[in-house]
């Protein structure tokens, strides 16, 4: 078995640093998984296996800032995608993990440079100026190492926050999953005017 | 953080039963008239056909029995705490990337060195009990994502459910335009067959009266939701049809104790836990056991058809015991191969001997040759306009999405490629967000914009035909090994000039269509997936008439050894766009009748 020894990391690389930041650490297992819902479910205060309480706190402020309650369901903090953030940390790569929690230093280190406070005590108005500028570059290949720690944190937000009980009932009202006696779709395929799109019945 | 005690889906029953029919079975305990190797879509078929006809059969799976109402999980939510199964941190799957990326054998590569298990892509924690451990079986040669799983019901316990018919522009494809040779058979030849299993499965669909795709015995249709009609409407205009998927999925009932009719939870997946969707095991595999005329035996790998030296037919195979080890010769009348196309393969080109030296029908030296599938990968996704902003609906309680039939050189002639694909895919409210991973910004203008284009989404994926080509073959590697000593495929397997100009046409097809929707912010991805990322593949014991250029005659029998047939894909000559299992239960039935009447004539 010669092989060359690609590592996983090459390998995005090569794809470009889009599909890394897409790639962030996917492979939480199904155990990290079910612990996260189990966290969720209990409403258990934080333990977190990797992060310190400062670094939590701050992960938690940056999820919500991704992610914020609105007048619709709560965010990012509520459904403790921090935990989810930690959770994908303990099962990562040493060198993704250190690349990561570089990162989370770097992001207060400049909240402090810009606005004299570390992360968590910026008002929503510095939050805002230095989101906009970590975001700036989201969709482009060429990232400071800052930007592409802000685009890996908010795939993995995303994936937390849309795989939890708050995400998927509240936030998007998700209705699937349930046992029904037929599918209708849209109404327009049995002859009617559809309600809920506005497209009119065939040949009306 | 303590463990779930629930992440553990407890096996110790069906695992227990499994060393149990193990170890009753032995190569004495028969008589069997017919041997089954594999008990997926091809194996299921052959023995429901064989035993309800009273035919003694023994089917030999590789892997274990299955605890299908455990093992399918098909309401189970992401976040929920009862879960049953988990993929822990010593087991991945094998990235897309990785599949071009790293070298062969992908489970010894280094990278992979501190996992315990590796799967092929397929693997997640549904399937993760069934897919092989790419550690145990290695594949060499060019790069191929080669989906097995070994378990009773193999692939068709997590298949996708495409219930789509071959038809006469795929049997008479080279009268058509010249490329390679005809299939010695008709459509009129399978579509009665066609037919019973419609009838005998379940199959939901719309008759359509598409030569492309011809129609079956339907059972009540899925319908399309709101932004897949916008779709429809669109691409009627440019004469292209999207048409309710046809799924293998009874809708309205069989008769089948063991299946119930659909009630839309659009989980399939993960194994219907009812079996309204086609899986081998409920549908064909138990039902042939209640008549008393099948036995089972698990943990059974098959190395290689033995012969009887003074007859040269076949007399048996040989299995070594995937548990003890222990090498063992069962003995029947006649074997039945349904192993999968590349398993079958690998076993016929194993069974060596001084009359078949390159292998068990392989006289003509075309055994491993016009390897064949679907590439895949170029696919479009964009937002339909008339869902942007409105509230979620239900939009998957379904087992299948619509599709795009075949439009390419069906009436014309295209100027840059032979053949074909469709497009399979769907829109509207599913459970995950997919979209969110590509919307720019953060807080609450991210996140109404996610909920904003939510309902609107909608994605559709290529399917194109691979030419069957010589060239394109896998073989046995002179060296490398798997788990049970047994030498492993080398594959020499790569897409030609066809499919990368069929792939560019995917592409711009699915553009042009989405724009024709008045798709908004259209993504179109142009790059082909890895060779067998369809696991859709046929075609390396192929069938003809004439033995110096075919493997199987038309009844899927070796033309060399007149007592092995052949139940799965492999015989198959060409494969149009269609998803294969539909084709392999057809055949299958078709190849048993064959057979039941060579047994009842005492030819064999």
């Amino acid at each position: 078995m010669t092989g060359r020894a690609l590592t996983r990391r090459t390998v995005l690389r090569t794809l470009g640093a889009g599909a890394a930041a897409t790639a962030f650490m996917p492979w939480l297992s199904d155990e990290g998984l079910a612990a996260f819902a189990h966290i969720q479910a209990a409403k258990a205060p934080p333990r977190p296996r990797v992060l310190s309480v400062p670094q939590y706190a701050t992960v938690e402020a940056l999820v919500e800032a991704i992610i914020p309650a609105d007048e619709r369901s709560p965010g990012a903090r509520e459904a403790r995608v921090a935990d989810y953030v930690d959770l994908l940390l303990s099962e990562a790569e040493d060198a993704v993990k250190q690349e990561w929690l570089d990162g989370l230093t770097a992001l207060d280190v400049d909240a402090t440079r810009r606005f004299g406070a570390p992360f968590v005590r910026l008002d929503p108005g510095q939050l805002d100026a230095l989101l906009a500028d970590l975001s700036r570059s989201e969709r482009t290949a060429q990232k400071s190492p800052l930007e592409a720690f802000f685009a890996m944190t908010k795939q993995a937000t995303v994936q937390g926050y849309y795989t939890s009980e708050i995400g998927i009932h509240k936030e998007l009202r998700y209705k699937g999953n349930q046992l029904l006696a037929e599918f209708t779709g849209c109404q327009t395929q049995d002859g009617k005017d559809c309600p809920y799109c506005g497209q009119k019945a065939e040949g009306r | 953080m303590a463990a779930d005690p629930t992440l553990d889906l407890d096996l110790a029953a069906v695992t227990d039963e499994s060393r149990r029919l193990a170890s009753s079975i032995k190569p004495g305990s028969g008589p069997w008239d017919v041997i089954i190797v594999g008990s997926g879509a091809a194996g299921g078929m052959a023995a429901y056909q064989l035993a309800t006809a009273g035919v003694k059969v023994l089917m030999l799976e590789a892997g274990r029995m299955l605890d299908y109402p455990k093992e399918y999980r098909t309401m189970e939510w992401p976040y929920q705490s009862m879960r049953r199964s988990r993929l822990p941190p010593d087991h991945r799957p094998i990235a897309v990337a990785e599949y071009s990326f790293l070298d062969r054998p992908y489970g010894n590569n280094p990278v992979f060195d501190k996992y315990r298990k590796i799967t092929s892509y397929a693997g997640n924690s549904f399937t993760r009990n069934w897919v092989v451990n790419e550690k145990e079986h290695p594949t060499t040669g060019t790069p191929y994502s080669w989906v097995r799983a070994r378990v009773l019901g193999g692939k068709t316990n997590f298949w996708g459910r495409g219930a789509l018919r071959y038809g006469p522009l795929q049997f008479k494809a080279a009268s058509r335009d010249g490329y390679d040779v005809d299939w010695p058979i008709a459509y009129e030849d399978v579509a009665p067959y066609y037919d019973k299993v419609d009838v005998l499965l379940g199959c939901s669909g719309t008759k359509e009266g598409l030569v492309q795709v011809p129609d079956g015995v339907f059972q009540r249709p899925t319908k399309l939701n709101c932004v897949e009609v916008a779709f429809q409407r669109a691409i009627a205009k440019m004469g292209r049809h999207y048409i309710p998927g046809r799924a293998g999925v009874t809708t309205e009932g069989v008769l089948n104790k063991y299946r119930a009719r659909c009630l839309g939870r659009g989980r399939c997946g993960r194994g219907c836990d009812i079996s309204a969707a086609f899986h081998s095991p409920t549908a064909l595999v138990f039902p042939a056991r209640d008549t008393g005329h099948l036995s089972v035996r698990p943990y059974s790998v098959v190395s290689e058809v033995i012969l009887d030296g003074t007859t040269g037919r076949a007399a048996g195979v040989r299995v070594i015991d995937a548990n003890t080890r222990e090498v063992m010769e069962f003995k029947a009348r006649v074997v039945v191969l349904g192993a999968g196309t590349l398993d079958t393969t690998r076993i016929l080109l194993n069974s060596k001997s001084s009359r078949h030296p390159e292998g068990l029908g392989n006289s003509s030296g075309r055994l491993g040759c016009h390897l064949s599938e679907h590439a895949m990968g170029p696919r479009g996704s964009g937002f339909i306009p008339v869902r942007i902003g409105t509230e979620p609906t239900l939009d998957d309680g379904r087992p299948i999405t619509p599709y795009v039939p075949r439009f390419r050189n069906v009436t014309d002639r295209h100027p840059d490629f032979i053949r074909g694909y469709h497009f399979q895919g769907g829109g509207g409210c599913y459970e995950y967000p997919g979209l969110a991973h590509d919307l720019p910004g953060y807080g609450k203008a991210f996140k109404s914009s996610v909920r904003k284009y939510y309902p609107a989404m909608i994605s559709l994926g290529g399917f194109g035909e691979v030419l069957p080509r010589r060239e394109n073959r896998v073989m046995l590697d002179s060296e490398v090994k798997d788990a049970w000593g047994i030498p492993v495929l080398r594959f020499d397997y790569r897409f030609g000039d066809n499919e990368l100009k069929m792939a560019k046409d995917m592409a711009d097809t699915v553009e042009e269509m989405l724009a024709a929707a008045g798709a908004e912010s259209i993504k179109v991805e142009r790059e082909l997936l890895p060779p067998g990322w369809s696991i859709h593949e046929i075609g390396t014991a192929r069938m003809g008439d004439d033995p110096k250029q075919s493997v199987t005659d038309k009844f899927c029998r070796l033309h060399d050894v007149d007592n092995v047939y052949l139940a799965d894909a492999s015989p198959f000559v060409s494969g149009g766009t269609q998803n294969t299992t539909w084709s392999i239960l057809a055949m299958c039935w078709r190849t048993m009748d064959h057979l039941k009447e060579q047994l009842r004539s005492g030819e064999l």
